[in-house]
């Protein structure tokens, strides 16, 4: 019972609200714009996710963050969905190794928080290793 | 037949050290029937074969969580390898089908429990507040005494009485009204949700889903009532006060049946409007924990036998005499006869329970 009543409280911390049950908390919606930045700085947009032969939305196999480049619903809230999108950079980075050009992804995200808006952040994935870069 | 839980009457009139000490005897060492947890257990079968569906789909299509986006909840989980995890995924299926007709019951609960765990706690990713409700029911099933009753194991070696130890379902109270607290909590606080902002904003945004299914004509006069901001100024306000109203009023015996009543409604109301997996079913059906655990506690004679087909949970002795008139007499000794004991009859059947005058007999 402690345990579930610290769940609870902790999900006023909490992006996702693991066990704290906060379902339908927001109605915010997001889109994203991703780029692949080259060793030389180069800014790259990555159009419907496709690039060097990959696909995010294949890759990702996820539906909640799938076709992010349109408006979508951000489930269970914005703060989830950047922190979901964070990692899901740094995965598709270590999921493409075919990529050679690319030193990171990086994702501008923009969002309405319950239709206010609009409000702006980016993420990026961490650096990949080129080979003999 | 078991006894009633407590005597009422006496733990009424003592003080409240007395009835704190009583209320902990009762929870942790007095047995009580399970059969509302074998209710829970039947209904948790099929919800977990339901909830296992897609992750079976995918694996059928050859695509299983090491092929997709996982964000680990722990570092130290185990990944399994593509064919253990589509073989754990059949033996949870195995497992939830034993649990529902109750044959090694308590053991196919577990394995059902350590299946939906694993596959849960593999990524973040599976994580569905609906998914959390189904671990926790399972975890409370599992630690009761759950086969005791409307199982094979019961048929095959016919226990003495349904009575098992509780504390698990008190536990399992807890976290149900926690539950309903902790979302119509947060909610209340948040001035975007109270106000009908949130709820506003999405009923716009589903709209034209909804006119899918209702079709024009029905859905056009529907929708200018669900997408005036009005309306939701009103509804999200109730909404809320309606989580807040079963959080609180299942816990008292007074406004436990209006609770019950509310929560069917509600759940149903949800299930139209949302896509919410198994949820509202296990919600559903987890209000079995909060029936009484005394079952045929109460006499009843009645000329008519779909009493006994409909008497889940075995609120009523009964005796089933052609020509004789309806005859109840209640735990404290009440006699109701013909249509008061019938109506009072309708209130305690959950198939009838939500079309009964249940605020005629509390």
């Amino acid at each position: 019972m402690i345990v579930q009543l610290a769940l609870v409280a902790n999900g006023y911390r909490d992006p996702h609200n693991y066990f704290a049950f906060q379902p339908f908390n927001e109605s915010s919606t997001y889109a994203v714009e991703l780029v692949r930045v080259l060793p030389d700085g180069e800014r790259v947009t990555v159009p419907y996710g496709r690039w060097e032969g990959y696909d995010w939305d294949e890759l990702i196999g996820w539906r909640a963050l799938q076709g992010p480049w349109r408006q979508r619903h951000a489930f269970s809230g914005v703060d989830a969905v950047v922190d979901f999108l964070d990692n899901a950079l740094d995965w598709m980075a270590d999921h493409a190794p075919n990529a050679t050009e690319t030193l990171y992804l990086e994702a501008t995200v923009t969002y309405y928080r319950n239709a206010r808006g609009p409000s702006v952040t980016v993420i990026r994935s961490h650096d990949r290793e080129l080979g003999g870069t | 037949m078991t006894a009633p839980v407590s005597a009422a009457t006496a733990a009424a009139t003592a003080d409240w050290p007395t009835r704190c000490r009583r209320w902990l005897d009762e929870v942790f060492d007095e047995p009580a029937s399970v059969r509302a947890v074998a209710v829970v257990r039947i209904v948790l079968g099929p919800s977990v074969i339901w909830h296992l569906r897609p992750f079976l789909a995918n694996a059928l299509d050859g695509v299983t969580y090491l092929d997709v986006f996982q964000q680990k909840w722990w570092p130290w989980v185990p990944n399994a390898p593509a064919g253990l995890y589509v073989a754990l995924l059949w033996i949870g299926v195995a497992a939830a089908v034993l649990m529902t007709v109750g044959l090694w019951s308590r053991t196919a609960t577990w394995v059902v429990l350590a299946v939906v765990a694993y596959n849960f706690f593999l990524s973040e990713t599976h994580f569905r507040h609906n998914r959390a409700f189904l671990l926790i029911l399972l975890a409370g099933v599992a630690l009761c005494d759950n086969g005791r009753v409307l199982s094979l194991d019961a048929r095959r070696r016919r226990p003495p009485d349904d009575r098992g130890l509780l504390w698990p379902v008190w536990l399992l109270r807890f976290e149900a009204a926690a539950i309903y607290f902790a979302s119509g909590f947060s909610k209340l606080i948040d001035p975007d949700w109270v106000g009908g902002r949130v709820m506003h904003d999405r009923t716009l945004r589903y709209q034209d889903d909804a006119r899918d299914v209702l079709g024009d004509t029905l859905g056009d006069p529907i929708l200018e009532v669900l997408t005036a901001r009005a309306f939701q100024w009103v509804l999200s306000p109730v909404a809320v006060a309606t989580e807040l109203f079963i959080a609180f009023g299942i816990w008292f015996r007074r406004t436990r049946l209006a609770a019950v009543w509310v929560a069917v409604a509600f759940h149903v109301g949800i299930e139209v409007s949302a896509q919410v997996e198994v949820f509202s079913v296990i919600a559903i059906g987890a209000l079995a924990i909060w029936a009484v655990p005394s079952t045929r506690d109460r006499t009843l004679v009645t000329p008519s036998r779909w009493v006994r087909w409909f008497d889940w949970m075995a609120r009523f002795d009964i005796t089933v005499a052609p020509g004789a008139s309806w005859r109840m007499v209640d735990r404290d000794g009440t006699v109701l006869e013909g249509r008061e004991a019938r109506r009072f009859v309708r209130t305690r059947l959950p198939a009838t329970f939500l079309f009964s005058r249940f605020w005629r007999y509390r």
